[in-house]
C-alpha cells in the first residue's frame, strides 16, 4: 500500500528542482493555445524556460504547469512520440473531439494510467469504457498490457495512447483546457473560470494503476482541483483517492461525475412530445378520467434511499384500463419515488409539479391541477392504440430520467386505481403536503429582497407570469417561494427565475418596480403593472391552474373565494368552471384573482382592499379545510368570531341570500369602506 | 409618406453575418448580414435593420427535387458545383442553399461525398453558403462533422436543427465556427424552447437563425405568417430567446397540386408565381432570408422586396 501524501510532497519537491534546471525554448505544434494548461491558467504564452518558471511561480507551483513545461521541453528535444503513441494532439483533432462531446457521441473522458497487475482486468475495464461511450486516454504501461491482451488501441477505437510514461497524462489536461477555451468560452488567464468550467461541465474521470513515480503521483493528485475523481485501481491510498477494484472503477467514476447513458426513446404506444402539451381532451374524446371532483385522485413525488428505488419499475395496484368502463371516472394515485445522489427532500415539490407537464406531453393523456386535486384524462384514441395505466408510469419515469439526468439516478412509479388504496395513500400524501406548507409558513415578504417567477404555464397561457413570494405561493398552490428558489438552483435557465423586488411603488397594493420590470418582459410586453396584494388594481394574471378564485361581490362590499373542487353555483351566479373560463389564459381581470388556498390565510390576502375582513363567502368544504388556520388568522387580525360570519352554500346560494345572511350576522365587510 | 412607428419597442433582432471573406479566414467573395431590425418589417424611412435577402436552393441528388425545376434546369442540375456557379452568375442570388438530398435516401453511406460536395460548391461559387444535411440519427453525427470540417473558416449557415435533432448541428457550429438554422413546426413556444436548448448546449444566440417553417399559400401559409409576426413582435418586446433573424423557404410551394398538375406550357410561370407569392409575404411577415428553387423567381422576388424597402407603407 502506498500512501499518496508522502509521494505528493516528494513529487512536488522533485518537480520544483527540475523546473530550476529547465533550459532552452520549446513549443507544441499545430496549436493556437501555446502550452494550453499554462496559457489557460496564466494567460501567458510560455515558450522559454524563464517564462515556464514565471508561470510555475504565479500558479503557486502547480504540478500541472510543471509537468506541462517539462513534457513540452522533452518532446521538443526528443521529437514526436513513436507510434502508437500520439503525444500532444493538435487543435484540429481537439475540434473533432469537442464536436463529439457536444454531439453526444462521446459521453465523457477518462484518463487511464500506470501498469495494471492483471492485463485481463485492464482490458475488461477499457472495453467497459468503450461500451459506455467514454473517450479514453492511456498513458504508461497500460498501453503495452492492452496490446499484450490483444486489445487494439487508437483514436478511432476511442482508446488514445498518449505516451509510454504516466506523465504523458498531462495531455489529458491540456485537452480539457483547450476544450474549455474553444467551447466553454473560458478566457486564457481566467484560472477561476477554468476550474469552475472543469468542475461543473467537464465529464472526466481518472483511473490509476500502480507504477507512478512521485512526480506523477503529484500530477494526478492535481487533477482533483479540476473536479476529476481519482480512482485508484492499485495500491494507492489517501488524499481523497478512491480505492476501487478494476471491475467497479468505471461505474464508480461515472456515478461520481453523473455521467449517464441516456434514455432516448420512451417505450409506449403513444407519441410523447412538448408539442402535445397544449392540447386538451374533451369529454367526447375521453375514454376514462381521474379526479377533477369526479373521483378521488392525487399525485405525490418522494425521494427515497437508492436501495428502495428500482429504476424503471412500474406497478399498477388495482384495475388496469381493460377493466374500466368507457366514459367513467376512476380513482387514481400517482406515486413517483426517486433516488439520486444530488436529490434533496426540498426538491420534491418542484419535481412533483413536473408530473403535470409530462402527462400532458403524451398525445393521448391530459392533466390539470396538482396534489390532491388533479384531473387526468386518457383519450379513446390512445386506448385504441393500446395505451394502459402502466404506460402513464413509464412515461413519467422516463421523462424524469431524461429531464433530470444529473439529479436522479432511479425513478419508480406506482399507480393505484383501487378506491381503498387511493384513499389510504392520499391520507399520507396530505400529511406530506401539510409538512411542505409548514416549511414556508412564518416567512414574510419583507424578509427577502427577491421573489421568484413561474412561467411554467406559458405553453397554455403565453403571457401569464406568476410572481411567487414567501407569503403568496404560486396560484396553483404547488410552488412556494422556497420551491422557486430550489427550482432555480436545479435549472438556472428554467421557468423559475429570481425577481429582484426593487423600489416599492405602493406598499399596500404590493407593487414593486423590479416586479413590474420583470412582468413586462416575461409577459412579452402585455402586462405593465402587477400588484401582488390587490384584486382590484393591476391584479396578477391567471393561467388556468389556480386552486381558488377570489371574486369581488360589489353588492355586499366583499369578496368570495371558490375552490376548484366545488361544483355548484356561487352567489356570483357563476360556477368555478365558468369563472375559470372568464379569467384564465394570461389576462389581468380587475375584481378577479386566481390564488392558492394557502394565500387565503396570509396577511397579504386582500391587503389593499382591507384584508381578510372582506371575506364573505366560501364553499363549506374549503371553509372546513382551512377552519383551524382561518380561526387563528382572524383572531390575530382582531376579528375573533368572524369565522362563523363567513357564509357558505348551505346558508347562501344566491346573492340575495348572501346579502340577507351577512346583514343578519353583521359581517364586518358591510361596515368597511365602499369598494366601488 | 411617413409611417409612424407603432410602438415603443425595447428589443432588437440580432445581426448575423453569414460567410467569411479572405480577411476573416474564409474564401467568400463577399459576406451578407441579416437582422438588426428595431421595428416591424418595411416600416420607417429607411426601414430598420438589413434588407431581406434571397437565397437560391440547389441539391446534390435531383431525384428528390421538384419536377418543374428539374425540367427547367435540364442537365445543369446534375452537378451541384456547376449548378451553383451557373445560378450565381446568371441569377445573382444573395446566397446559395445546398441541400445534401443524397443523405435523405435510404441506405446512404457515402460520407466522403458530403465532404467533396461541400468543398466543390464552395470552390464553384463565392457566395455565402447555407448547407442542409441529413435527418437521421444514424447518420447525423458523421454528416454534420464532415459539413463542419469541409466548411471550416467559411461561416456556413447549417441546417436544420429541430427539437430532438440538434446536437450534431450545434456541435458542428461550435467546433468549426458556423451558424445554425433552428426549425420549429409553426409554434412560437417550440421555437423559443429550441433556442433555449441550443443555448444550454453552449451555442451562443448570435449564431442562430430561426426557421418557423413555411407552408404553401392556401396550404397553411397563414399560420406561418402569423407565427413569424409573433416571433418578430416578441423579439421587439425584448424576448432575447426569440431575437434572431428568420429564414423562410418556399419548399412546400412547388409540391402543391396546382403546380404539379399545371399545363406543361405554364409550368414555369405557375411555379414562379407560387414561390413568389409565398416568399414576398414571408418577407413582409419578418423573414430576413427567403429561399426559392425556381431560378426565375429570384428577380421578381428581389424587385418586390426592393420596392417595399424603398417605399415604406406602399405609398409613392
Amino acid at each position: 500500500m502506498i500512501h499518496v501524501e508522502n509521494a505528493i510532497i516528494l513529487g512536488k519537491e522533485s518537480l520544483k528542482e527540475r523546473m530550476k534546471h529547465l533550459s532552452g525554448t520549446f513549443s507544441y505544434e499545430e496549436t493556437a493555445y501555446h502550452l494550453p494548461v499554462s496559457y489557460a491558467l496564466t494567460g501567458n504564452a510560455v515558450h522559454s524556460a524563464d517564462e515556464a518558471r514565471a508561470a510555475f511561480q504565479s500558479t503557486g507551483e502547480n504540478p500541472l504547469v510543471a509537468v506541462e513545461c517539462l513534457t513540452a521541453a522533452a518532446e521538443t528535444t526528443a521529437g514526436k512520440a513513436p507510434p502508437p503513441y500520439t503525444g500532444f494532439l493538435p487543435d484540429a483533432v481537439l475540434r473533432t473531439l469537442g464536436y463529439s462531446l457536444v454531439d453526444g457521441s462521446i459521453l465523457g473522458l477518462a484518463a487511464v494510467a500506470g501498469t495494471p497487475q492483471s492485463p485481463d482486468a485492464a482490458s475488461a475495464l477499457c472495453r467497459e469504457l468503450q461500451e459506455k461511450y467514454m473517450l479514453t486516454f492511456l498513458s504508461g504501461g497500460i498501453v503495452d498490457s492492452l496490446r499484450g491482451a490483444g486489445v487494439r488501441v487508437g483514436p478511432e477505437l476511442r482508446l488514445v495512447p498518449l505516451g509510454e510514461s504516466p506523465s504523458s497524462a498531462i495531455h489529458f489536461i491540456d485537452i480539457l483546457a483547450r476544450v474549455a477555451m474553444m467551447f466553454g468560452g473560458v478566457t486564457p488567464g481566467d484560472g477561476e473560470r477554468l476550474l469552475s468550467y472543469a468542475r461543473e461541465r467537464a465529464r472526466a474521470i481518472a483511473i490509476v494503476f500502480p507504477g507512478l513515480t512521485d512526480e506523477e503521483t503529484a500530477l494526478f493528485d492535481a487533477f482533483r482541483l479540476l473536479g476529476i475523481p481519482i480512482l485508484s485501481a492499485g495500491e494507492y491510498e489517501g488524499n481523497e483517492w478512491i480505492r476501487v477494484s478494476p471491475s467497479e472503477a468505471v461505474r464508480t467514476g461515472m456515478d461520481l461525475k453523473g455521467i449517464k447513458v441516456s434514455v432516448t426513446a420512451i417505450p409506449i404506444p403513444m407519441a410523447c412530445s412538448p408539442a402535445f402539451e397544449g392540447k386538451s381532451i374533451r369529454k367526447e374524446e375521453m375514454f376514462v378520467e381521474f379526479g377533477g371532483g369526479r373521483s378521488t385522485a392525487f399525485e405525490l413525488l418522494r425521494s427515497r434511499p437508492a436501495s428502495e428505488v428500482e429504476d424503471g419499475r412500474i406497478r399498477v395496484i388495482g384495475p388496469e384500463i381493460g377493466e374500466m368502463r368507457q366514459g367513467s371516472a376512476v380513482p387514481l394515485g400517482i406515486i413517483v419515488e426517486v433516488a439520486g445522489k444530488a436529490m434533496k427532500k426540498e426538491y420534491e415539490p418542484v419535481l412533483e409539479r413536473r408530473i403535470h407537464n409530462f402527462v400532458n406531453y403524451g398525445e393521448g393523456t391530459w392533466h390539470v391541477a396538482q396534489r390532491d386535486i388533479i384531473w387526468v384524462r386518457i383519450s379513446k384514441e390512445a386506448v385504441s392504440h393500446g395505451v394502459k395505466i402502466e404506460h402513464l408510469g413509464k412515461l413519467i419515469a422516463a421523462k424524469f430520467r431524461m429531464d433530470f439526468p444529473d439529479l436522479l439516478d432511479a425513478v419508480q412509479v406506482t399507480l393505484i386505481t383501487d378506491e381503498q388504496g387511493v384513499i389510504s395513500a392520499k391520507r399520507e400524501a396530505e400529511e406530506i403536503y401539510a409538512e411542505r406548507d409548514d416549511r414556508i409558513r412564518g416567512m414574510r415578504d419583507t424578509d427577502v429582497d427577491c421573489f421568484y417567477s413561474c412561467t411554467l404555464c406559458q405553453t397554455f397561457a403565453p403571457n401569464h407570469v406568476c410572481i411567487i413570494t414567501p407569503e403568496r405561493p404560486a396560484l396553483c398552490g404547488a410552488i412556494t417561494w422556497l420551491d422557486g428558489k430550489i427550482a432555480y438552483e436545479i435549472a438556472p435557465s428554467g421557468a423559475n427565475q429570481p425577481v429582484p423586488k426593487g423600489k416599492v411603488i405602493d406598499a399596500e397594493r404590493g407593487e414593486f418596480e423590479g416586479v413590474n420590470r420583470f412582468v413586462k418582459k416575461a409577459s412579452h410586453g402585455e402586462v405593465d403593472r402587477c400588484s401582488l396584494y390587490s384584486v382590484m388594481e393591476y391584479p396578477m394574471t391567471c393561467c388556468g391552474c389556480f386552486e381558488c378564485i377570489a371574486v369581488l361581490l360589489p353588492e355586499v362590499n366583499g369578496f368570495m373565494v371558490v375552490n376548484r373542487e366545488f361544483r355548484g353555483d356561487t352567489p356570483s351566479g357563476m360556477s368555478f368552471s365558468t369563472l375559470a373560463g372568464t379569467i384564465g389564459g394570461g389576462a389581468q381581470t380587475p375584481g378577479f384573482a386566481g390564488i392558492s388556498k394557502a394565500f387565503i390565510v396570509s396577511d397579504r390576502f386582500l391587503q389593499a382592499e382591507g384584508g381578510i375582513g372582506r371575506l364573505v363567502w366560501m364553499p363549506s368544504m374549503l371553509r372546513e379545510e382551512l377552519r383551524e388556520r382561518l380561526v387563528q388568522k382572524l383572531e390575530e387580525r382582531g376579528l375573533a368570531g368572524m369565522f362563523e360570519k363567513i357564509a357558505d352554500e348551505n346558508v347562501a346560494e344566491t346573492i340575495e341570500d348572501l346579502t340577507a345572511f351577512l346583514a343578519g350576522v353583521n359581517h364586518p365587510a358591510l361596515g368597511m369602506k365602499q369598494l366601488l | 409618406m411617413t409611417v409612424q412607428t407603432l410602438s415603443d419597442w425595447t428589443g432588437e433582432v440580432r445581426s448575423v453575418t453569414i460567410g467569411a471573406s479572405r480577411a476573416d479566414g474564409g474564401t467568400r467573395t463577399g459576406t451578407v448580414t441579416v437582422g438588426g431590425e428595431r421595428d416591424l418589417p418595411f416600416i420607417g424611412t429607411p426601414p430598420t435593420g438589413h434588407r431581406p435577402l434571397v437565397a437560391y436552393e440547389i441539391c446534390d441528388d435531383r431525384s428528390l427535387w421538384p419536377a418543374p425545376v428539374n425540367r427547367f434546369l435540364g442537365d445543369r442540375a446534375s452537378d451541384p458545383a456547376e449548378w451553383a456557379r451557373w445560378a450565381g452568375q446568371e441569377y445573382a442570388p444573395d446566397l446559395i442553399r445546398l441541400f445534401l438530398t443524397s443523405t435523405r435516401k435510404r441506405g446512404f453511406s457515402d460520407f466522403e461525398s458530403v465532404t467533396s460536395t461541400v468543398e466543390n460548391v464552395l470552390q464553384a461559387t463565392g457566395l455565402p453558403l447555407i448547407v442542409e444535411g441529413s435527418n437521421d440519427p444514424e447518420l447525423d453525427s458523421e454528416v454534420f462533422r464532415r459539413i463542419g470540417e469541409a466548411g471550416e473558416g467559411e461561416r456556413l449557415l447549417i441546417g436544420t436543427a429541430e427539437a430532438g435533432h440538434y446536437r450534431s448541428i450545434a456541435a458542428a457550429a461550435m467546433a468549426f465556427g458556423h451558424l445554425v438554422i433552428a426549425q420549429s413546426p409553426i409554434d412560437i413556444n417550440l421555437a423559443k424552447q429550441l433556442n433555449i436548448l441550443l443555448r444550454e448546449i453552449g451555442l451562443s444566440q448570435d449564431r442562430i437563425v430561426i426557421d418557423p417553417y413555411t407552408g404553401a399559400l392556401g396550404y397553411g401559409f397563414e399560420y406561418s405568417y402569423s407565427v413569424m409576426e409573433r416571433i418578430r413582435t416578441a423579439a421587439l418586446k425584448g424576448d432575447d430567446d426569440l431575437a434572431m433573424p428568420m429564414i423562410s423557404s418556399a419548399t412546400d410551394s412547388l409540391t402543391v397540386k396546382e403546380v404539379r398538375e399545371a399545363d406543361p406550357s405554364e409550368s414555369d410561370s405557375v411555379s414562379v408565381s407560387w414561390e413568389l407569392y409565398a416568399m414576398l409575404p414571408a418577407a413582409v411577415a419578418g423573414a430576413s432570408i427567403v429561399c426559392v428553387r425556381h431560378p426565375s423567381t429570384i428577380a421578381p422576388l428581389r424587385a418586390g422586396i426592393d420596392a417595399l424597402w424603398s417605399s415604406p407603407g406602399g405609398g409613392g
